[in-house]
């Protein structure tokens, strides 16, 4: 097996670890924002010495620099899909709460009408 | 009508049944007292009808699913003085309110928690076949289900009890709210009985139906409800 190989398999266990314990907890958001930091900075190396990303390629079993690209996009895209999925559900039922809420307050009994 | 029937309340999560709903809760109302309509924010004037047929009616300002307007209608029940059995019916008129006396009793004699209605026990008709292996994959799907033993998991029509009212909280707002359902029995060790109903498949209910592919739906839902916050 590549080297690519395994970290691919490897960031998709872990995209299914994230999904089943999500909680936005303030750590988890400061990770995302260091992981922020860590991928401008990345980004701006890469498009000063592009060639280099092929270096990194090669040590991980990818041929062009490019493929190594397409392959942490389809997997940073997957992260992002999941966690708005997730928290749409969540703002979903805060919704349906405040829904209800609203809804039994103006509740009409069958004599008062 | 009578007296015994007193604490008893009925649910009915309505979502543009203009059509059946009067008929519905006036069929309710011969035999028991309390009935709540939760009007799902239907276009058409469901809610107006069912308030003049006879039921408390809680509406909600915009449509939020059937597993909502139940829970919606559950917390307006258990909120009423002396409310201690409960029961949710479908408001396409596809349940029968006879059956909805016998689960009572059910639930007295038996000392359950809560009953659920299945279509597969004897003495009642079959559903037609699509339907029927439709609802028993879903229940072969649900390994809660099989554990305790039920055999109709998507059924409408349950009666339950003060405990069950009061710690029932759906989360799943669409169609999902059945696994939900089974998922809490489950969860809280409520003792669950199963009692066959008839289901009147008339054409109205028959075109309001869940179609096939919502099984999907169902089964992921059910996954992914254990990572709700609650």
């Amino acid at each position: 097996m590549n080297w690519i190989q395994g970290l691919l398999i490897a960031s998709i266990f872990a995209l299914v670890i994230y999904l089943v314990r999500s909680r936005r907890s303030a750590q988890s958001q400061a990770w995302v924002k260091v992981g922020f930091v860590l991928f401008v900075l990345a980004g701006v190396y890469a498009v000063l010495r592009p060639n280099d990303t092929t270096v990194v390629a090669h040590w991980l079993g990818v041929a062009r620099g490019t493929d190594l690209m397409l392959y942490a996009l389809i997997i940073a895209f997957s992260f992002s899909t999941l966690s708005t999925y997730l928290r749409f559900k969540d703002l979903e039922l805060r919704y349906a709460r405040l829904a209800r809420a609203i809804a039994l307050d103006g509740a009409q009994t069958p004599d008062s009408h | 009508m009578p007296s015994e029937t007193s604490d008893v309340w009925i649910v009915v999560p309505a979502y543009n049944e203009a059509g059946i709903i009067g008929d519905v809760i006036g069929q309710l109302r011969s035999a028991f007292a309390n009935v709540v309509c939760v009007d799902d924010g239907s276009a058409d004037d469901t809610g107006d009808i069912a308030l003049r047929a006879g039921a408390h009616l809680v509406r909600h300002p915009v449509n939020l699913g059937q597993g909502a307007a139940i829970q919606t209608g559950v917390e307006y029940a258990r909120s009423r003085p002396g409310a201690q059995v409960f029961a949710t019916f479908d408001a396409d008129g596809q349940h029968r309110v006879t059956d909805v006396l016998a689960m009572i009793d059910r639930l007295h004699s038996d000392s359950a928690d809560i009953v659920i209605g299945t279509r597969f026990g004897p003495g009642v008709s079959r559903p037609p076949l699509l339907k029927r292996v439709v609802l028993q994959t879903a229940a072969a799907l649900s390994p809660r289900g099989r554990r305790l033993g039920l055999t109709d998991t998507n059924n409408g029509l349950r009666v339950f009890n003060k405990t069950v009212a009061d710690r029932l909280d759906i989360t799943m707002n669409g169609m999902s709210h059945a696994t939900e359902f089974i998922m809490l029995i489950d969860e809280n060790r409520w003792r669950v009985a199963e009692q066959p109903v008839e289901v009147l498949y008339t054409e109205y209910s028959s075109a309001k139906g869940q179609p096939l592919l919502n099984g999907v739906n169902i089964i992921v839902d059910g996954f992914l409800r254990g990572r709700m916050p609650r």
